[in-house]
This record gives structure tokens, sequence and C-alpha cells, in this order.
């Protein structure tokens, strides 16, 4: 770290970073979320299947986050374990039109939370309940009861309905998870 | 099987029953669909990369008959069709963009072909020949030149004698009132008469390309013991092949322009093959013990169920390869190919409620379900490709997914000895030579066995020998002198011209140090250059691995290596300790640019 990064934050100039997962089955609207929250010069205009992984970044109002965007197809979910480790904070997407995959997101979902790298560690999950304008879309509650949200009991998590095509209801979740990143990064 | 064997089962299974490897996705017991396996096709028919479920509902029979298409957990839309359905597929019919399948519903004699969820064409099928006398006798009957008793006696005198008649006349037959015949006769006399076939079964066959999307040709079974293949484009028969009875169920593999194999099985419990050009299905059959209930073709095998309660395999051609018995008669049958994972096995749905899976001839899998199950599809269904369509004797529709990292093992449930002790042993037979030994060894049976144990003691005697000279040259890493109790390891790492080696000493005593020791190393000048030829060695603690480090040179650059000698020397000795011996390898030269 140079001399100004380190003066930059010892007076509290620099934002804190914080390094989040975003994963959820395919077609859930994980790369359309992240495109919204970036800042809008760098914003794509065609998001196609994501392959792999993509790294993004996007700042909050007191937080900048590195976003790594997981593709949620069924033969890349075993690489979703590889990052676990280094992430602070996870974000969950969920179609919630998709009654028919809720079963296989609350599988993944239990996976990833008796995931060794995660069962001790107090991360705080964001949920977003995607796809809200979607005609037989279920509510946020509903979701949250058919992936078990309420067995939930040793991290800090919160779920609301969102719109990734409008941004609606991003903001909303994105200000939880910068309040709860800020208390561990700056316990760092 | 026994009582005992299937409480076993029940016991062994119960830890499986089902929910360790497949995920219950959606259930409706009220769906009120009444179908056959038959009738139940996952297609993508709107090309948006979301599977729809397609079901052609029975209804009550005689109304009601409805195709059904679900688009993840609900009814997407309804389309009613005209008679009762026998089969339903997918099919590529053409090669516009996007690819869309259409949907192919056979019932009575017709094929409705839906594209897009909406009627596209009515396929009839060819009429089949009247026989000429009953044609005259209708014939008579509009001109008015006989009445119906003589008609009646006439179509009664033919029925007997074995001629297929027409539809109409044997409804004809069938009334009893003489008004309801003259109603009947004169209603009916002034159409043409046609005898028309009903379809059993309905399959598809690729046609010229194996892709997925490729354009496939309908192959269709007939009530008049026949098998229609349909070009998709026209619509047009391209073969027809008979058989010697009814065909029930089909198994298409194969391209149909290419080579091509059509399995058949008939009401008759017997099970045709036919190829492209076959002109006598009688050469190729297998004849069941039962009749048969499903008939699956997976690589090269064909797995039959019949009414006893068993599901045989088959190769194709003919010979039985297995049999396994059933816990309960089977209602239907299905194959699984999870493409992605390569994994192949037939679903038995039986009528106590389970659901088996078998892989070869071993039980991986059971599902327990709430009825009995009357249809099931494995497929894509929605974005998910592991799908398993149950449909159930109440009107329920169950639908599991098939867990991401489930596999199957190929274990056999049942137990019993192990099925390697099933295979012969090919014992090879005996040669003459193999006698001839017998036999001298029986006549010199002394003198061998004294020349063999003389032959042992004296290997054993030399080995003893350089043995003990090498314990007092001191030759072997471990010291076997009391007083100093040291273990050296030696290590050489790098690929040269520089080599890094590493000694590593050990004081193998539990309590007494050693002390005032060196090292020093025995190597040819012209070779090798050491940077430290001579290391003194501090005091070593016991237990404690020690390493010693020296960097030492090629100095030749043709390629050879030699022996390198470490000794560990005590102050006043002048035999080494213990003493290790090094091959180097060979050096890569340096590289001149």
């Amino acid at each position: 770290m140079g001399i100004f990064d380190s003066l930059a934050k010892w007076l509290g100039l620099k934002k804190k970073e914080a390094n989040v997962l975003v994963v959820g089955l395919d077609n859930s609207g994980k790369t359309t979320i992240i495109n919204q929250l970036k800042p809008a010069e760098s914003k794509s205009h065609d998001i196609v299947p994501t392959i792999g992984f993509t790294v993004e970044k996007f700042s909050g109002k007191s937080l900048s986050f590195t976003a790594f965007d997981m593709s949620g197809q069924g033969r890349y979910r075993n690489l979703w374990e590889h990052y676990y480790k280094e992430c602070q904070g996870i974000i969950f997407v969920i179609d919630s039109s998709d009654r028919l995959r809720m079963v296989v997101a609350q599988e993944e979902l239990e996976q990833l939370l008796n995931h060794p790298d995660i069962v001790g560690k107090r991360i705080p999950i964001l949920f977003y309940a995607n796809k809200m304008d979607m005609r037989d879309a279920l509510s946020a509650v509903k979701v949250a009861h058919l992936l078990n949200l309420d067995k939930i009991s040793t991290k800090p998590w919160h779920i609301c309905a969102s719109n990734a095509l409008t941004g609606e209801g991003l903001s909303e979740g994105v200000e939880w998870i910068t309040g709860q990143l800020k208390e561990i990064v700056n316990a760092k | 099987m026994s009582t005992e064997d299937k409480e076993q089962i029940e016991n062994d299974t119960s830890g499986m029953v089902g929910n360790d490897k497949w995920l219950e996705a959606y259930k409706d017991p009220v769906a009120s669909l009444y179908t056959l396996t038959q009738c139940i096709c996952l297609s993508d028919v709107q090309a948006d990369g979301d599977w729809k479920l397609i079901i052609a509902d029975l209804g009550t029979g005689s109304f009601n008959m409805k195709l059904k298409v679900y688009k993840g957990t609900n009814l997407m839309s309804e389309h009613t069709i005209i008679d009762l359905p026998t089969g339903v597929v997918s099919f590529y019919m053409d090669t516009h963009e996007p690819r869309t399948p259409a949907i192919a519903v056979a019932s009575g004699p017709y094929i409705y072909v839906y594209k897009n969820l909406r009627p596209y064409f009515k396929f009839t099928l060819p009429t089949l020949e009247v026989n000429p006398v009953e044609a005259d006798l209708w014939n008579q009957v509009k001109e008015e030149k006989i009445n119906i008793f003589v008609l009646r006696e006439m179509l009664e005198g033919m029925r007997a004698e074995g001629t297929v008649l027409t539809v109409r006349s044997l409804r004809f037959l069938q009334l009893q009132d003489v008004g309801d015949c003259e109603t009947f006769a004169n209603m009916y006399k002034y159409t043409p008469l046609k005898r028309q076939t009903v379809i059993t079964c309905l399959s598809t066959m690729k046609k010229s390309m194996a892709e997925e999307d490729a354009i496939s040709c309908l192959v269709l079974g007939t009530e008049s013991k026949s098998i229609y293949v349909l070009d998709p484009e026209a619509f047009t028969v391209l073969t027809t092949l008979d058989l010697p009875a009814v065909p029930v169920f089909l198994s298409v593999t194969g391209l149909f322009d290419v080579e091509y194999r059509i399995v058949v099985a008939c009401r008759n419990g017997c099970i045709y093959t036919l190829k492209r050009g076959t002109t006598d299905p009688l050469k190729n059959c297998i004849e069941l013990n039962s009749q048969p209930v499903g008939l699956e073709r997976i690589n090269k095998t064909i797995y039959v169920g019949t009414m006893d309660e068993s599901l045989h395999c088959y190769t194709s051609k003919g010979k039985k390869l297995w049999t396994v018995k059933l816990p309960g008669s089977m209602t239907t049958m299905e194959v699984i190919d999870y493409k992605s994972k390569g994994f192949k096995a037939v679903i038995v749905a039986l009528n106590n409620c389970q659901v088996h899976i078998y892989k070869e001839k071993y039980l991986v899998n059971v599902i327990k379900t709430d009825a009995i199950v009357t249809g099931l599809k494995f497929g894509q269904f929605g974005r998910e490709e592991g799908t398993l369509i149950m449909t159930l004797k109440g009107g329920g529709l169950v639908i599991k997914i098939l867990k991401r990292n489930a596999t199957f093992e190929e274990k056999d449930l049942s137990g019993g000895p192990p099925s390697a002790q099933n295979t012969r042993l090919n014992v090879p037979k005996k040669t003459k030579l193999f006698v001839d030994q017998t036999m001298r060894e029986r006549e010199n049976a002394i003198t061998m066995h004294r020349t063999f144990q003389r032959d042992l003691y004296l290997l054993r005697l030399n080995t003893l020998r350089e043995y003990a000279k090498s314990l007092d040259n001191s030759m072997n890493p471990i010291s076997s002198d009391p007083s100093e109790p040291l273990k050296l390891n030696a290590q050489v790492q790098g690929i040269g011209p520089t080599f890094k080696l590493t000694v590593n000493l050990q004081n193998t005593s539990l309590s007494q140090p050693s002390t005032s020791l060196l090292i020093t190393f025995l190597y040819d000048e012209k070779l090798y250059n050491f940077k430290k030829s001579f290391i003194e060695v501090p005091m070593l603690v016991p237990g404690l691995n020690y390493a010693f480090e020296t960097f030492l040179e090629c100095l030749s650059d043709k390629g050879v290596s030699d022996n390198i000698k470490v000794f560990v020397l005590k102050d006043g000795k002048s035999v080494p300790i213990i003493t290790g011996v090094i091959s180097m390898p060979v050096s890569e030269g340096l590289v001149v640019v």
C-alpha cells in the first residue's frame, strides 16, 4: 500500500472495501442486478448467460463492493464453493416466478449454509426475490417460507422483492448489506 | 422373492426413500390428469429454453379429451381433442428459425399436428382395401336391390368365415332391433364404404442427421398389423412394414436414410426387430412368456416388462441376458437418459405405489408415491434437465427433480453372493508339458527338495556375509555402533550444473547427544566442485533432524554422472561412523545464449 493510500485510509477518506459473492440459480437475474448497481457509464446493454463467473466493482454510499457474479447453470454451481472463503457477504438471487425450481434453490442454499467455510462465520446474506413484476411471482414472504429462511439463526439475513430490469427494490437490499458489512470491515 | 427378501429390501431402501437423490418440486393431487406414459411429452414448443409439459388427457374416454400444456407449475393452455389420444410426441418438422418443434397427437386414424400450440395439420392414415363382396353388398342396399335381412345374413356369413369387415358392417351386425338396423342402413348407405384403422403407438425417427434438432419422421403402428413411417415435410407414407400381430410398443433407433432399427412388441407376446430393408420380420423374433407391459431400448439391449411381474433384458439378437423379479406388477416403464451425466437407466412403476430405477440389473433407487403411477416421463422441464414427471391414478401430478450431485451406484441392493461369483472361471486345459513335469516331480522328489534347500541356504549365507561386510565398513546409513546412534539421509536438488546437496542427520538415541562429528565427501575432483566439502556438525540433540547443505557444481558438460560418498566421521576414529552413497543425476549443461 502506498503512502497516500495509507494516509487516505487513516483519514477516513478512502472507502472501505468488501467482497461479496452473488449466487443463485440460472436465469434468476444475478448479472442484471449487478449491472443495475454499477455506475451508468459501465453498464452493459445486453445481458447474456454468465459462463464461469465475472468480477464487478460497484460502490454504495460508504462502502465499495467487489462482487463475484457466479454462473448459476447446473454445471458451474460447483465453482461457488471455491469463493466462500474470501467473501464477506453473500447475495442470493431467486426467480420468484419459477415455482418449480424453488426446491432446487432451497437445496443449493442448504448446501451453501452447511459448507465448512461458511457454517462457522457470521456472514450476512441478502436475498433478492427477483422478477416481482411477473404475473405469478411469489411474494418475498412466501419465498422466505419456501426456502426455510427462518431456520437460519447464526447469520444475519434479509429478503426483499426486486425487479432487476427497473432497479426497484435493489437499493433497500444494498443499504442493509452495507450496514452489516461496515461493522465487519471496521472491526478488521 | 421370499418375504424375508422383501422385508430386507424394505429396510434397506427405507434409508433411501428417494429423498436423498430426488427433490420434490411440485405435487398436485387434484390435477385431474387421466393419462398414460405414451401420452406425455416434454418439449420446447415455444423455443424459449423453457420446456413445457404436454399431456394428452384421456378425459372420461368418450368426452372431455384434452391436450394440456403446463408451463412450470401452471396450466398454460388446453386444447380439445376429438378422439381418444393414443400417443403424443414432439418432433422437428422443418428447419425454420427459431427451431420450434411440433407436437403430434395420434388419435383414431388421424394424427393431429400442432405447431406453436395451434392446430396445424391433420394427417389421415391411408384407407385400407375394402372387401369387394362387402362393398358390393352395401352398394346393393344403396340401390335398393336387397333388403337388410339379406345384408345381415351375408355379412354374418362373411364374418364367420373370418374376413375382416369394415367398422360400419360390424356396427350394423351389433344392432339387434330391426328398426335400428333400418335407420342405420338408411343413414349410412349413401356414404362410400371405407375401411379405416386405428393408430396404436407413435414414435419418431430422425430422418438424415442425428442432431437433437434435426428433422424427424413419424413412426406409427396400427391395428391392421402394420407400421407406417411418415415423411415430416410432406406427410406422405415413406415405408410400410407388415407384422404378424398388432404392435403395441415401439422403440426406434437410427436414421431413416442410413440405417434404422425398430423394435416392436406385439399383442401376441412376441418382440420383432425390423431393420431397414427387412422383408421378413419373423427372422428376428423374441417370444415372451407373458404379455409385454413396457418396452425400452438402451444401447444395444432391450428391456421388456411383462405381466408376470418381471423385467427381462435381451440382447438385440434375442438372447436373454437376465431377469429380475419385481415386487409387484408393473404399470408402466420408461427410460431415463440423463445426457449431461451420461446416465441411462430404466424406471419402472409398480402397483404397490413404488417406482424402481434399474441400472443394468441392479436396483439403484426406489421412490415411494402416494398412489399408483400411471404415466412416467423423464427429461428437461422448465430450465431443469433432470426432471421426472409422474401422473398418478387418482389424477394427481408429481414432479421430482434429480439432485445436482446425485449418483447412482450399481450396488446390488438385494444382497446375496457378489455377482463375480456367478461368472465361470476360465480354467485352461492341462497341457502335455504340465503332465510330463508332474511325472518328473513324482520321480525325483527327494533330489529336487535337497537341491532347493541347499540353494536356499547358500543364498542366505551370501546375503549375511555381505551384510556383515558392510557393517564392518560402516557402509550403511544407519549406525550399528551403540555409542554413536545416528541416521543419515541425503538429497540432491537441482538440475545442474549447480546442485544443492542436503545431508539430514538425526540422532536416534533417546537421551544421548552426539558431539564432535564431521561430515565429509568423497568425489571425483574432475567432475564435481564442492563449495563446502567439510562440514563441522554441532551437537546433535536426540530426536531432531538436522539438515546440512552444500552447493556443488558439475564441471563436465558431457553429461556424465558419478557417485558421491558422504562420510560422517568422529574425532579420533579412522573408520567413518556411517556412510551414504549418492548417485548424482546427469547435469543439464549450461545454456549458452
